[in-house]
């Protein structure tokens, strides 16, 4: 029973935490119209940042959230409008065109970081490794918790700019309907700079904190980009209330399938469940508005 | 999937032998109410104008009966079929073509071939001929080999023209086909019109040109805010004070 | 007409070097030239589906590692099936999964395919490693057949076979018309009396078992396979830039850069072996496509209807430029 609790308050936590850059991934479906598949370079990206940042300059890996924050958004507002450009292109099939030059981007950072780093795991250590909470008769990791606090300033810091802000009104009314949304006057290429490096920033905070609780490699950034992808389709793409159930969904189920059926099926699991979902009901079946 | 002679069981109308009847046709995007309640019908070899202000639901209209929006509710019959709800696809070979009021050209495509893609699926054997025809009807032969996204905006207006011929339909619904194009290409298409119509074609024409209406429309329907106000000739509908204002309140 | 005349003497040419092949050159570049046309093959087969419908897929690794794998498991103990039986099995597994695949997810828009077809891929890999009947991680060998000629003949009957329905199908045919115009604008196709989901699908299937027939040969050829070495997504990379490089929805195209890709990921593996740094390239090639070359090298000769910038003028204009706004 106790293994059962610690192993749901650990998926709960995980969940938070991939809850960060899935909300933020949906939020640029919305406006761009493009699945990211790089949107697992960027988290593994993230938790190579910090740990050089530990390695390198001898500071805590809490050190690197804000520099990750500073250093991908910049790279992603220098993306943003490319991609835009690509998916409004006259080329045959934009869509298309635009979804493979995230595929392109995705293969780039995983086979420069195999170059650069080769197989090698590396984890971000913080001054709350190896610590950790009794919280009853169940033992949580510090930095788990300290995580999905994180998690949950940063989901709340964002769901604050969408909902109670103008520039957050435009990017919903731009995710809801590109068309009215340029005849109102926003600037969707502005604006696709904007949130691209809004969320690629969010994503590599998150790749932070993932490679503070687990570890890092260059392949593993195949597995983020499946959580995108398997909280999307739960949620229905660009539906953003619905992320934060499909992540902490996520998260539990994980948990489950590594504790009590072995780890090495754990991709598996989520792989199968997210096809099972695609083809009983492709939209998503935890589909809300934004 | 020529026109064909009526059925016997089908009781002739006195006023118009329908081709197209809707009844209490319905359909909401979220508060808006593109189609509440229309009721129309068009008439064997009859050319009917559809006219009436932006967004008054004449392009939903001609969705919904065509099969690429669903309606919520209401009954859609062509030539005596229920069809309300049916796939896009199954509404065409019935004998149903439309046009878009956005050209829905094959850019990537020739001229020839988007004429040879319209007739897949249908009668093909002398669609070849058909299209050299078709090309000639619209004087296109000169761009017969050029890509669709290459034509001017006049020319795209006629291979869409020329695509619905090719689909030898019974009923065709045009969505502004001679908006903004040359009187030239306007031409064209006027004599293509009334080549088809003496074939044995219906037409349903969405036009805010009232010129083109009064000299090609043999009935005017007239749409507003998602329903049918009123219907007859040209001249009656003009003399209405009630259309006046909600739609020729502007003047020519 | 001239020029008709003139590509039907260029192919029985290059038919007649390739059938003659085997004669002029040694055991070493003979499996070069092999591995050649099946990639040239595969990419062909990727294509039907995201050059001439629009689809695009990135797990088509998972059909060619299918066939691969239904060929190796008949083929070892207990079953011992010879070679050709192995085939229309593994047909007709890689056609019902493409179905499976394909009857959801085609009917929504472009990215739940590209999503299912990715996961299918990535599931199949993680199935086949934790399995034991495909014996694991460890892979499976089958029973060594060393004639390298029957291997590159075996290969050239595939890709001429590909090739020759591509052009019959999607060139010269009804079902190509029907293809072309749902990639163009599907609610028009469907307006048109196009049944396009089942057209997709067709194509789908069409394209899944093409690229099993590949790995089923693969197999044989190779005599050992693992689960990274037939699902893994690389496979699935060199395949899109293939065609991206040689020019999407063009007959010769996915040809073209089939074999210029393979050439250059040969010279590399002479010169560094094995390197990540191959799947950077890759990466990077498919970035530089999209955003430089769009039609690729095969839209460098098409003939433009009008405007006289070069794609690369226009490309470079594109990306540099003030956005045009949304598409029409």
């Amino acid at each position: 029973m106790d293994l059962f609790l610690q192993t749901l308050l650990n998926g709960l936590l995980i969940g938070g935490v991939i809850a960060t850059f899935t909300i933020a991934f949906q939020l640029t479906f919305g406006v761009l119209h493009v699945i990211d598949f790089a949107v697992g370079g960027w988290v593994v990206l993230g938790g190579y940042l910090g740990y050089y940042i530990v390695a390198g300059l001898g500071l805590d890996g809490f050190v690197a959230i804000p520099v990750a924050f500073v250093l991908f958004g910049a790279i992603g507002y220098l993306i943003g409008p490319i991609l835009y450009n690509v998916r409004n292109s006259r080329t045959a099939r934009p869509e298309l065109m635009a979804l493979a030059l995230t595929f392109g981007l995705f293969t780039l950072l995983r086979g420069g970081m195999l170059t650069a780093w080769g197989f090698n795991t590396r984890t971000v250590a913080t001054a709350l490794s190896g610590e950790s909470l009794m919280v009853g008769p169940v033992t949580v990791p510090l930095i788990r918790v300290a995580a999905a606090l994180f998690a949950v300033m940063i989901a709340g810091g964002l769901f604050v700019f969408l909902y109670r802000t103008r520039y957050g009104l435009a990017i919903r009314a731009t995710a809801e309907n590109r068309h009215n949304a340029a005849l109102m006057g926003v600037n969707i290429r502005r604006l696709s700079a904007n949130v691209y490096g809004l969320y690629a920033g969010i994503t590599a905070m998150a790749g932070v904190l993932m490679g503070a609780i687990y570890s890092v490699n260059p392949e593993s950034g195949l597995r983020y980009t499946l959580f995108a992808f398997f909280v999307a389709v739960l949620a229905g793409l660009g539906s953003v209330g619905g992320a934060v159930v499909a992540a902490l969904l996520l998260g539990v189920v994980e948990a489950y399938v590594a504790t009590y059926v072995g780890s090495s099926y754990s991709l598996l699991a989520i792989f199968a469940t997210l096809f099972l979902v695609l083809l009983i009901s492709p939209r998503g079946i935890l589909r809300r508005g934004l | 999937m020529s026109t064909s002679t009526q059925p016997l069981t089908q009781k002739p109308d006195a006023a118009v032998d329908p081709i197209l009847v809707v009844r209490g046709l319905h359909k909401h995007f979220g508060g808006i109410k593109a189609a509440d309640g229309v009721d129309l019908e068009v008439g064997r070899c009859e050319i009917a104008g559809l006219i009436g202000p932006n967004g008054s639901g004449k392009s939903t209209l001609f969705s919904l009966v065509s099969g690429t929006v669903a309606p919520d509710k209401g009954e859609v019959r062509f030539d005596g079929r229920d069809i309300a709800g049916q796939n896009a696809y199954k509404v065409a070979r019935l004998g149903l073509a439309r046009t878009f009021q956005i050209p829905a050209l094959f850019d990537n495509m020739t001229v020839t071939e988007n004429l040879l893609a319209a007739a897949a699926e249908g009668h093909w054997p002398g669609a070849h001929e058909r299209a050299a025809e078709t090309l000639a009807l619209l004087k296109l032969e000169h761009v017969a080999d050029n890509r669709a996204s290459d034509l001017s905006g006049g020319q795209q207006k006629l291979l869409e023209f020329g695509r619905v011929i090719m689909r030898q339909a019974s009923l065709i619904l045009l969505d502004e086909v001679t908006a903004g194009v040359h009187p030239n290409i306007r031409k064209i298409i006027l004599e293509a019109i009334a080549k088809l119509r003496e074939r044995g074609v219906s037409f349903l024409i969405i036009e805010h040109d009232m010129e083109m209406v009064r000299s090609v429309c043999d009935r005017i329907i007239v749409m507003d805010s998602g329903r049918v106000v009123t219907s007859g000739p040209f001249e009656e509908i003009v003399r209405n004070s009630e259309v006046m204002k909600t739609y020729l309140g502007r003047p020519q | 007409m001239k020029a008709r005349w003139l590509d039907i003497l260029f192919l029985g040419a290059l038919l007649f070097v390739l059938v003659l092949l085997p004669l002029l050159v040694n055991n070493y570049w003979l499996r070069i030239a092999t591995g050649a046309l099946m990639w040239a093959g595969l990419a062909c087969s990727w294509n039907m589906l995201g050059g001439y419908a629009g689809y695009i897929n990135f797990g088509h690794s998972a059909f060619f590692g299918l066939g691969a794998y239904v060929t190796a498991l008949m083929m070892v103990d207990p079953l011992g099936l010879p070679f050709a039986a192995t085939i229309p099995a593994g047909i007709a597994v890689t056609a019902a999964c493409a179905v499976i695949i394909g009857a959801p997810t085609l009917r929504l828009r472009g990215a739940y395919f590209a999503i299912a077809t990715w996961a299918f891929a990535e599931v199949l890999i993680q199935f086949a490693t934790v399995m034991e009947f495909t014996g694991g991680i460890g892979g499976l060998s089958l029973p060594p057949f060393l004639n390298e000629r029957f291997f590159y003949f075996a290969m050239l009957m595939a890709a001429a076979l590909t090739y020759l329905v591509t052009w019959a199908l999607f060139e010269h045919s009804r079902f190509g018309l029907k293809v072309k115009a749902l990639r163009d604008h599907e609610p028009a196709a469907e307006a048109m009396g196009i049944n396009t989901s089942l057209v997709k699908l067709q194509t789908f299937v069409l394209s899944a078992v093409t690229a099993s027939v590949f790995g089923a040969i693969f197999a044989y050829w190779v005599t050992f396979i693992n689960p990274k070495s037939v699902f893994g997504g690389d496979i699935t990379d060199q395949m899109v830039v293939m065609v991206l490089l040689g020019g999407l929805g063009t007959l010769w195209g996915p040809a073209i850069g089939g074999v210029a890709l393979f050439v250059v990921n040969r010279l590399i593996w002479m010169y560094w072996g094995d390197t990540a740094f191959y799947i950077a390239i890759l990466g990077a090639a498919i970035v530089l496509v999209v955003l430089f070359l769009p039609n690729g090298i095969a839209g460098l000769f098409a003939k433009r209807g009008r405007g006289s910038v070069s794609v690369l003028g226009k490309a470079v204009e594109k990306l540099v430029g003030a956005g045009e706004g949304d598409r029409k």
